[in-house]
């Protein structure tokens, strides 16, 4: 297999520096940039209990949410640097009776845009006076204000990123920095519950590319949080560790297929915990028989070591939140406490805050064990996610992993095998997990549905485990 | 407030070599357990700057009712500027493809209203111990394209996308089909096939690894959209082909003697097939959308050009890769070589194509050992695509279903079902 650069940059979801779009107004009158303005808040409020008073007045029960975020994408490579901005304004309104749900979506976010939407949601209606509460506290701005970045700063700052990676070697064939900022400020307005918020997500991440004999290695890391640009930053060891996992030499033979006896890397458990949590451990998974019989609340899914916790409270965290898009206040939800599952995803969340609902974690936590290190007699340490599919209904998983480093009596044995995936049911993989780390990773996740970003992130620990793991290449 | 005037007005105020722009005004609704109707202006504006080391071009999406047409064109001429690749000459603009979009049956009263009327289409399918889990999207939208030449183009498109959970037996089954039109869902056909299957499934047994023939029909062989044929679309990949990253090259084989067997494949890219949910008349760059071939009897013969790469190449813009059509064969779907174990596969669990290579990896979820007659559920087939579509036999019988028009079923010979 070959890549080009285009297409590493797409695997990796940061697109060419140079080729980054440009994207402005998604809704908004032509007027100076209204982004983050306390008036504008003041106004966004007064708008929406407007709506909300419309809706009730229709005799059932409204919540107006609405949002005004700006994405900032910053990128550095060797054919230069670039900068991509896009805004997006919506409103979404919603009125529930005993018949169910309905919605209205605009992305005019302006007085008579807001109240056209109510009303074609709800008609011409009498507005119901309603308590809305106390209003909220101004949120906070993290530092530095996200609205004084420049496109210079953020440049500059890859600039120098690029500059402590001093052992970049000539077989390096492409190495890139990028940064990127999600700042919003979102509304959530019902019959008493008046909030606001003001989510700033970042997230750092370098790349280097080295061919190793007719394949690429692609190595990443990353740091995302929420707060201030300037917060965290990636440091020697994690710049060491992108550059020498790319140059790291791929041993050419045939992977042995087979069970064996595995460490598996944060980043893959924490891959694993994601797309168990999104699409197993909520309601809406239940509606399928199979997972409905085989995920009872109360039995035991994983070996009494493994623990998963969805914390949106988390501080800094970048998949955490105040309160979620239909205005429930955060919460740390445990779903599997000590092997046995006690809950599922609960909190709704909309692609971009205005897409449809959806259960999704925010913040999932692997739980942490004690050990300092986790040593192999024999088996292999898999490291680098390249994906991972699950099939809800028969459990199968199939973890795609970049290279799997063989461990023999105790020692690496310096093999190296790139492509392999470890395959099997979830169930079994999760009830084989033995001891974990007391260190910890945090994998932020930033993806699209329909064009709208969704955010979560992971911390997972290094995990023991045993499976199937085989070979993913088919041998020229 | 953003009109397609004022952008057009801005635009022939600068220096710019070229530029198009679309101007979407949709309506989509959703309706699964609630209801959703979103009301969204979408512009896409395309310019093109020569500067004297080359041409440099930006493209600028907004979703948007409100904002200043003067700073957006400034802004996407000063990204142009930025991101200058090779000098090339925009080709004269042809005539817009003639294709019909808009089904006049989604179109009546609201689109939540159009699409409630779909799903009672389902609701009347759903028997005593069978549950359906839907969610319908419908999308409509009036399209209007302006080029710097002149050019312009309206027409209206409509698109539905069904999602459906069709649970039975303890088991449950998705499926999922996109039409412009309602009875080009064929949702009842679908459901009836999912309530089969899943009768099968609740027999399965475990799977029994070696090799073997495969058989792909239906959903198997169309998984989420063209399914295996998607091997084919990165292949015709202008951009890729030019830097030589493309298994195989344009007047060459695309696999060792393919064109050599007994029924040769071909594939045609039609772009301008009546209701195609890939149909268009012009492309997003203001390209006209022609059918072209991308394999003709075994030999690779055509790429998807878009205005830069037909114009790097010195011949016409095409639309690029749209809706795939691939030519029938003579197989009879029963006919399979003696003492060979053939599996016939009904669905897939997942399908992954290498883009580059054309390897795939077909997760099997529901399977019959046609000897047996058994059903089985489970195990992994790795295949290369390229080489085995090039050589399997096709049926006869044709299939309409999204973006593809082909045989209905394939035999592919050799094979190896793994745990």
């Amino acid at each position: 297999m070959t890549v080009d650069r285009r297409r590493v940059l797409r695997g990796l979801g940061i697109a060419s520096a140079h080729g980054l779009w440009f994207a402005f107004g998604c809704g908004g009158p032509a007027r100076p940039p209204r982004h983050a303005g306390d008036d504008l808040s003041s106004d966004v409020r007064t708008w929406l209990r407007e709506a909300v008073a419309l809706i009730h007045g229709a005799g059932v029960t409204g919540h107006a949410l609405a949002v005004s975020r700006k994405h900032t994408a910053a990128a550095l490579d060797v054919l230069g640097a670039g900068v991509a901005h896009q805004r997006c304004d919506g409103v979404v309104l919603t009125a529930r009776d005993g018949r169910g749900r309905r919605e209205q979506v605009t992305s005019d976010l302006t007085r008579d845009g807001v109240l056209d939407a109510a009303r074609a949601l709800v008609g011409n209606t009498t507005p119901a006076s309603l308590d809305f509460g106390p209003r909220p506290a101004r949120p906070a701005t993290p530092r530095p204000d996200p609205d004084a970045i420049t496109d210079a700063m953020l440049i500059e700052g890859l600039a120098k990123l690029a500059k402590r990676d001093s052992g970049l070697s000539s077989r390096i064939v492409y190495a890139s920095g990028l940064v990127e900022i999600d700042d919003a400020r979102v509304w959530s307005v019902a019959a008493n519950s008046d909030r606001e918020q003001r989510l700033v997500r970042v997230r750092r991440g370098v790349t280097r590319v080295a061919w190793n004999g007719t394949r690429p290695i692609v190595s990443e890391v990353t740091r995302a949080w929420s707060g201030g640009l300037e917060d965290q930053t990636l440091n020697d060891d994690e710049l060491a560790h992108a550059r020498d996992t790319a140059l790291a030499l791929m041993t050419p033979g045939a992977f042995s297929d087979g069970e064996h006896a595995l460490v598996l890397a944060p980043e893959l458990v924490a891959s694993i915990a994601d797309i168990a949590a999104r699409t197993l451990y909520t309601a809406r998974a239940q509606r399928r028989p199979e997972v409905a019989q085989r995920l009872v609340t109360g039995a035991t899914i994983a070996a009494p070591t493994f623990s998963l916790t969805d914390d949106a409270t988390a501080a800094t965290a970048y998949g955490g939140f105040h309160f979620d898009d239909e205005g429930t206040a955060a919460t740390a939800k445990p779903i599997i406490d000590r092997g046995v599952l006690v809950d599922r995803i609960s909190h709704a969340r909309r692609p971009g805050h205005t897409g449809p609902l959806e259960l999704t974690s925010a913040h999932l936590r692997v739980g942490a064990g004690t050990a300092s290190e986790l040593a192999l007699d024999d088996g292999y340490l898999l490291e680098g996610n390249r994906g991972v599919r699950i099939d809800p209904a028969s459990d199968r998983i199939v973890v795609a992993v970049q290279r799997a480093l063989e461990v023999s009596h105790g020692q690496r044995t310096g093999r190296a095998y790139a492509d392999v995936e470890l395959v099997g049911s979830l169930g079994k993989l999760l009830g084989d997990c033995g001891e974990a780390t007391s260190a910890t990773r945090t994998i932020g996740i930033r993806d699209e549905l329909d064009g709208l970003p969704r955010w979560r992130s992971v911390e997972a620990p290094w995990l023991r485990a045993k499976g199937l793991v085989r070979a993913r290449r088919r041998l020229a | 407030m953003i009109s397609r005037r004022d952008i057009v007005h801005a635009l022939e105020h600068r220096d710019l070599a070229d530029w198009v722009v679309v101007e979407r005004d949709q309506e989509i609704a959703v309706v699964d357990g609630s209801q959703r109707e979103e009301h969204r202006m979408r512009w896409q504006l395309t310019v093109h700057a020569d500067t004297p080391a080359g041409r440099g071009t930006a493209r600028v999406v907004i979703d948007a009712n409100d904002g200043d047409p003067d700073q957006l064109v400034d802004e996407a001429a000063r990204l142009a500027r930025l991101s200058v690749g090779p000098a090339w000459t925009t080709i004269p603009q042809a005539a817009p493809a003639r294709v019909e979009l808009a089904d006049p049956a989604l179109s009546i009263g609201t689109a939540v209203d159009a699409a409630i009327a779909l799903a009672k289409l389902l609701a009347r399918r759903a028997e005593s111990n069978v549950t359906l889990e839907t969610r319908i999207t419908l999308l409509r939208e009036r399209v209007a394209m302006q080029c710097r030449t002149g050019f312009h183009a309206e027409w209206k498109a409509t698109l539905a996308r069904v999602e459906t959970l069709v649970i039975a037996t303890g088991h449950s089954l998705e499926i999922i089909r996109e039409a412009r039109r309602a009875d080009g869902l064929e949702l009842v056909a679908a459901i009836d096939e999912a309530i089969a299957d899943l009768r099968l499934l609740a027999s399965a047994g475990a799977l029994l690894p070696g090799p073997c023939a495969l058989i792909l029909s239906g959903d198997a062989l169309l998984h989420h959209g063209l399914g295996v044929w998607d091997a084919f679309t990165s292949q015709a990949d202008a951009v890729v082909a030019r830097q030589g990253l493309t298994r195989y090259h344009e007047r060459g084989v695309i696999a060792a003697g393919s064109d050599q067997v007994a029924e040769p494949l071909s594939i045609t890219s039609n772009g301008a097939l009546a209701f195609g949910v890939r149909s268009a008349p012009v492309g997003d760059d203001g390209d006209a959308v022609r059918t072209f071939p991308l394999v003709d009897h075994g030999i690779a013969a055509g790429l998807g050009l878009d205005p830069r790469e037909a114009a790097l190449l010195h011949r016409d813009p095409n639309g690029g890769v749209r809706n795939l059509r691939v030519s029938l064969g003579t197989w009879d779907e029963k006919t399979t070589s003696a003492g060979v174990r053939v599996i016939d596969v009904r669905r897939l669990r997942g399908l992954e194509i290498d883009p580059y290579t054309g390897d795939g990896d077909l997760e099997l979820s529901l399977a019959i050992d046609r000897a047996t007659g058994k059903p089985f559920t489970g195990g992994t087939v790795r295949l290369d695509l390229i080489d085995v579509l090039a050589r399997a036999r096709r049926s006869a019988r044709s299939l309409r279903r999204g973006p593809y028009q082909g045989p209905a079923a394939v035999l592919i010979e050799h094979a190896e079902l793994l745990a």
